[in-house]
């Protein structure tokens, strides 16, 4: 599924990892500052490596070497963010419908129902995100990045902002969600135990 | 040890203020505000200079449209001596008793005129059969109609040829006499209507036509006594003086008051 | 006593309102431009570009106008070739808009940089992630979450138009229905004999506008916060 050589520079040290692995879900683990954002985003090509390369289902997204750099629309990757990064603008719906609309109708793999049903959004679709708990506005933000039919879906550990019982609430949705669409999932965590409900698969950094 | 040394620079520093303000007290007594119309900027400059010298008073002058002079002092300014470029702006201060009474004198005169910027002079005949709105291109410059001496002495002659109406909507009024000459001498104006002392100065203007004396009332600059002191007494009569007259003749004015 | 307004102070109104908002109009966009590149973007020489733009706001409004008079005035080094394009500015109301846009820009600027690095980046990240492209993430996500911060500049920079007094009479003069705004018009007014009442009617005009845009935008910002749910 995925196969990396990851060269980045971030400030006060330089990064180097080298990872692959063919499971569908992968967990990614270390510690605070070890760089894991960094790697996620560039991976779903919000940043660049210095040198390296990053193949996803045995696509080439970027080649330091061959100067290949595809741009993030272009990769069509699913980012969850760590506080859900919801338009405070648009009601929920409207935040779920925002990259399914962007994409031509013969390549939406999801109908709009089935996901609201799946993550159990109907009672919230004409909310503001203001008011939506944590929990909540995570599974709005893993609704909006489904609809978008991702080829990869990056979870940028998207339950640090809840406490454990909310946890334990919303864990099960990503293993639905795996169940259920078989999209290839990267998870960033720094809690082993989360990451361990999910996949056996871990990128230790 | 600390709070010693600052009360030391406490004391010394409000030592220095007071003598400042005592200095700048009595250096303002000696000095005085001269209000005059803007057309005389560089004649009153000399005749300022020259009584500095000799009186060893300073003088400040402030030059505008004698609109917004007289209204300014009307509302508390402060001015010594006023200087107007016509008898109206007087009568106003002299009727809300602004100026003191019995000191107030008709100093100089002058002659209006129509320029044109040098390099681009329009061809004009001074009378009634004449049509100034085919003469020229674009737009004539003066004082403000309603209120700036030049610009009402302006209306007047061009009433009094019959060119008001064929001349009005192309005026750009300014607020004193030098804004308008400025704006010819740029040739952002074709023609403009200033005192025969003001195209003199300029070496960018021309002076294409002279308005005839009788097409609007004779220019007359009063001069008055606004503050009844010593200093600006004494400059009040030396405006009036053998070596004033000859510095307001140098300029082109014509000198109204007998020499004192 | 009725207020009702006179031909007079109606033309003046009008051509304050018209010169404003025809201001408002062509600096919106560059404005928008600007202030999107000075909160988003690093550049070599961004410093001496940020305070070209803000120039305006600390010369003295004079000297603008005068520089205006060097280059757009009819022979100005600019002014002279666009005349025979019917581009004049001298001594008409287009005039008086350029003199007000060159004093109101920095305005607008400000509030919109300030307004757009307000907007969260991620927000616009998470659109990029989404599908949308920069121009779609301006117009859909930074744009409306900015829209308060603009509406603050746009209001100011009328407002500021509306009191522009020393850039426009240097440039373009005190021409009665051309470029006599409301600050011009009192202060031709304040020149002439017993014009008291004149005055105050004026002064009370400008207060009136002022109050009511200020006001509008206040309410503006009120209403979304109120649409966002806060």
């Amino acid at each position: 599924m995925i196969d990396c050589h990851i060269q980045l520079n971030l400030g006060k040290f330089k990064l180097d990892q080298t990872f692959s692995s063919e499971h569908p879900v992968v967990g990614l683990f270390g510690a605070s500052g070890s760089g894991k954002t960094s790697i996620l985003h560039a991976i779903a090509g919000l940043n660049t490596p210095v040198n390296g390369w990053i193949k996803i289902n045995h696509q080439t997204w970027f080649d330091a070497e061959n100067k290949i750099n595809l741009n993030v629309q272009q990769r069509h990757v699913g980012l969850v963010f760590q506080d859900a990064q919801l338009f405070p603008h648009m009601t929920v719906m409207q935040n779920l419908l925002f990259g399914y609309k962007r994409i031509p109708p013969e390549s939406r793999r999801f109908d709009p129902d089935y996901i609201i049903e799946l993550l159990k959004l109907n009672h919230l679709l004409s909310r503001m995100p203001t008011k939506l708990s944590g929990g909540e506005k995570q599974r709005v933000a893993l609704g909006r990045a489904l609809l978008y039919s991702p080829n990869l879906l990056l979870l940028d550990e998207p339950l640090s902002a809840l406490d454990a019982a909310h946890k334990q609430e919303i864990l099960p949705f990503f293993q639905t969600v795996q169940h259920e669409t078989h999209i290839p999932m990267l998870y960033v965590s720094h809690d082993m135990d989360e990451i361990k409900q999910l996949t056996e698969a871990v990128w230790l950094l | 040890m600390v709070l010693l040394n600052f009360k030391n620079k406490c004391m010394q520093y409000a030592m220095l203020c007071c003598g400042l303000a005592l200095a700048a007290q009595v250096h303002a007594e000696q000095a005085i505000t001269v209000y005059a119309a803007a057309s005389l900027t560089n004649a009153i400059a000399d005749v300022d200079a020259m009584f500095e010298q000799q009186k060893r008073v300073r003088v400040k002058t402030s030059y505008a449209g004698s609109s917004t002079l007289a209204k300014q002092i009307e509302a508390g300014a402060p001015a010594d001596v006023f200087i107007s470029a016509d008898e109206q702006w007087m009568n106003y201060l002299q009727n809300k008793k602004l100026i003191v009474p019995n000191k107030r004198v008709n100093l100089l005169g002058n002659r209006l005129v129509l320029i044109s910027p040098k390099a681009k002079p329009v061809k004009i005949k001074m009378d009634k059969s004449f049509d100034p709105s085919t003469a020229f291109q674009g737009k004539l410059c003066t004082g403000d109609t309603k209120s700036v001496p030049v610009g009402k002495y302006g209306k007047q002659a061009l009433t009094a040829l019959g060119w008001w109406s064929k001349l009005e909507p192309r005026l750009v009024e300014t607020e004193d006499v030098r804004a308008a000459l400025n704006f010819v001498a740029r040739g952002e104006c074709q023609l403009g209507i200033v005192y025969a002392t003001d195209a003199a100065i300029s070496k960018d203007v021309t002076v294409v036509g002279v308005f005839p004396i009788n097409t609007h009332t004779p220019i007359v600059y009063p001069l008055a006594l606004v503050k009844n002191n010593p200093d600006a007494l004494a400059f009040y009569q030396f405006a009036q003086s053998k070596q004033a007259h000859a510095v307001f003749k140098k300029y082109g004015f014509t000198v109204l008051s007998a020499a004192k | 006593m009725m207020f009702s307004l006179s031909a007079e102070e109606i033309e003046v109104l009008k051509l304050s309102c018209q010169v404003a908002a025809t201001c408002l109009a062509f600096s919106l966009i560059p404005a928008l431009a600007v202030g999107w590149v000075l909160a988003r973007k690093e550049f070599f020489g961004k410093s001496l570009f940020e305070t070209f733009i803000f120039l305006p706001l600390v010369l003295p409004p004079v000297v603008p106008g005068y520089l205006l008079l060097q280059v757009f005035g009819g022979n100005g080094i600019l002014g002279k070739y666009l005349e025979p394009f019917g581009l004049n500015f001298a001594f008409n109301w287009k005039g008086a808009v350029l003199a007000s846009a060159v004093m109101g820009f920095p305005l607008l600027v400000q509030s919109i940089r300030l307004a757009i690095e307000l907007v969260d980046q991620r927000l616009e990240m998470a659109a990029k992630t989404l599908g949308a492209s920069s121009l779609g993430t301006f117009f859909y996500v930074t744009l409306p979450l900015a829209s308060s911060g603009i509406l603050v500049g746009a209001i100011l920079c009328f407002c500021r138009s509306l009191g522009e007094f020393g850039a426009t009479i240097t440039f373009v003069g005190n021409i009665a229905g051309e470029t006599r705004t409301l600050p011009l018009a009192m202060y031709s007014l304040m020149q002439q004999p017993d014009t008291e009442q004149a005055v105050w009617r004026l002064i009370i005009l400008s207060l009136t506008v002022a109050f009511l845009a200020l006001w509008f935008a206040q309410w503006f910002h009120r209403y979304q916060k109120n649409k966002r749910g806060h």
